[in-house]
């Protein structure tokens, strides 16, 4: 599978157009829109980095952004410790469990079909969903912080601050990845193993240690993204699953392996969500504009193609 | 400098190299001649560690390497260059060749002096440097992946059937380069079936049929040899 860094200017130019429209039409939409999309895209980056990489279907990717939701509850409420501040453990549990999972299991499924590794991440799903259920039961939970609720004003417009984080955050990532996978050496041999992982063992990388620090790394970023939501967010046992879904939708739409792309698929489709949301009594209808979008991506993209 | 013995190779209950002894000495390059299917490929993947269905003793350098992983053959000093090529398709030229060098230690510090020696060879690398690699002709890439493989300092430098896919003039060309390389301090493994051409580069050469080795002499006399002018060389 090919891993790709271009930039889409074309796209990126479509896009704020787009933006600039909706923001004179409902600042309000455009502002949660832009807030959704980057909270969209940073739980769709290490998922598609583990497609674009190891080639391995994640069915259990929202599950481990729900575990490191509960586990920084847990911080929380046993030590006290802030959402924001218990990114860092959080981070390192995540760390260390997805390179657990990745030896224990998903190293026999990496050369296997798709078929064995939906199979495989189904289940690690189901067991991750199960534990939490015998550890907090399926109440919803809620962490409350200070700033969570904050906002600011300008003029008559008023909007709540703390999601910009989600934005600044989703933008940091991307960009901290990209210099990753440019600048060290250990980026440069992912990138490789991305494009050719045959090529790359014959110059001398361990393509099997590439595969447990991308896929380890990709589950910790979702310590990240658990930290910055938990504040706004009330969780459940099946609070990340609709995550995987979504996720999936965003790594189609960008193109497989495309970094970039998957930020402008996800404030698009966030944009989308957020507009039909503000429509009275239309909410319903955020999730069929969100996939007939991805459908409408797909079909025009696979038409450019065949010509 | 490589001494293989006895050594047996199987895709799953197929076995395809039976009781295979061979061996390469310093500073020489040694051919690997037969037909398509007659086990070459199957040899030299034994040989990376691409294939771990084997039994038998690999040493290189005195040193047992069966059993060991690809990338830990590869920085012990031995390079390839695939039958596919197997490059990075949306890096440049020199993100290639640089790749070739930086997973190795000891080439890792001569990364310019390889740099510069690869582009001496093929100056047509150095042309297309800023290109990407996937977007480049059959031969050029060929080009790449024997730069890419000579950016590792390699003792040991194994080509897989090198001239499959180019035109003729290409072929002369690359074996033309290779009597270069082979001026450098490197031992050679070459496994083709064009055996014209290949008898140009060679000191001493295996035929391998069926998975077994039929013939062994050095290059002289295998070009008088009655079984290869007949069934390789169509004289």
């Amino acid at each position: 599978m090919s891993f790709s860094l271009n930039k889409s200017y074309k796209i990126l130019l479509l896009l704020v157009i787009f933006i600039v429209i909706i923001g004179f039409w409902n600042p309000n939409a455009l502002l949660d829109g832009l807030q959704r999309g980057s909270l969209y895209s940073l739980i769709a980056l290490p998922l598609a980095l583990v497609l674009g990489i190891l080639g391995v279907l994640n069915l259990a990717h929202g599950e481990f952004l729900t575990v490191g939701l509960y586990f920084i509850f847990m911080l929380n409420t046993r030590f006290n410790l802030d959402p924001l501040v218990a990114i860092i453990p959080t981070v390192i549990f995540l760390l260390i469990l997805g390179a657990i999972i990745y030896w224990l299991t998903i190293k026999r499924v990496v050369k296997e079909g798709h078929l064995s590794q939906l199979l495989l991440t189904f289940g690690i799903s189901l067991i991750l969903i199960e534990t939490i259920n015998i550890f907090w039961t399926s109440m919803a939970r809620n962490v409350y912080t200070s700033y969570s609720y904050a906002s600011m004003e300008i003029g008559s417009f008023r909007f709540g601050t703390y999601e910009l984080l989600y934005i600044l955050i989703a933008v940091l990532v991307l960009v901290g990845l990209q210099l990753f996978l440019k600048k060290t050496r250990l980026g440069q041999a992912t990138f490789a193993v991305g494009q050719n992982p045959k090529g790359a063992k014959i110059v001398g990388i361990n393509v099997n240690y590439v595969y447990l620090f991308v896929f380890s790394v990709a589950v910790a970023i979702l310590g990240i993204v658990a930290g910055t939501m938990l504040p706004r967010t009330a969780i459940f046992p099946e609070v990340g699953s609709p995550f995987t879904l979504k996720s999936f939708a965003l790594a189609a739409m960008a193109g497989m392996g495309n970094l970039n792309g998957i930020l402008f698929a996800g404030v698009t489709l966030g944009i989308g969500e957020a507009v039909i949301n503000s429509i009275p009594n239309y909410g319903g209808w955020s999730d069929i504009v969100f996939f007939g979008v991805l459908i409408i991506v797909i079909i025009s993209r696979s038409y450019r193609g065949a010509r | 400098m490589l001494e293989i013995n006895n050594l047996n190779v199987s895709y799953g209950k197929i076995q395809v190299i039976w009781n295979l002894s061979m061996e390469i000495k310093e500073n020489e390059a040694v051919g690997i001649f037969g037909p398509n299917g007659a086990g070459k490929s199957t040899l030299i993947n034994a040989i990376i560690g691409l294939i771990n269905n084997k039994e038998g003793s690999i040493k290189f350098n005195e040193e047992e390497i069966n059993g060991l992983e690809t990338h830990q053959i590869i920085k012990k000093g031995v390079a390839l260059v695939p039958q596919k090529r197997e490059l990075f398709p949306i890096m440049t030229v020199k993100e290639n060749l640089k790749l070739g060098a930086a997973y190795i230690p000891k080439a890792r510090d001569e990364i310019e002096q390889n740099l510069e020696f690869v582009y001496n060879i093929f100056p047509i690398l150095k042309e297309r440097e800023k290109q990407l690699a996937g977007t480049m002709s059959g031969g050029q890439q060929r080009m790449l992946a024997v730069g890419r493989a000579l950016m590792s300092s390699p003792k040991l430098l194994i080509l897989d059937e090198p001239s499959v896919g180019l035109q003729p003039s290409l072929v002369t060309d690359l074996f033309k380069k290779l009597n270069e390389i082979k001026k450098e301090d490197v031992s050679i493994l070459l496994a083709e079936q064009n055996v014209k051409q290949g008898l140009k580069v060679i000191d001493r050469g295996y035929v391998l049929e069926n998975g077994k080795i039929e013939l062994e002499d050095d290059a002289e006399n295998l070009t008088k040899n009655e079984h290869i002018q007949k069934s390789y060389l169509g004289i």
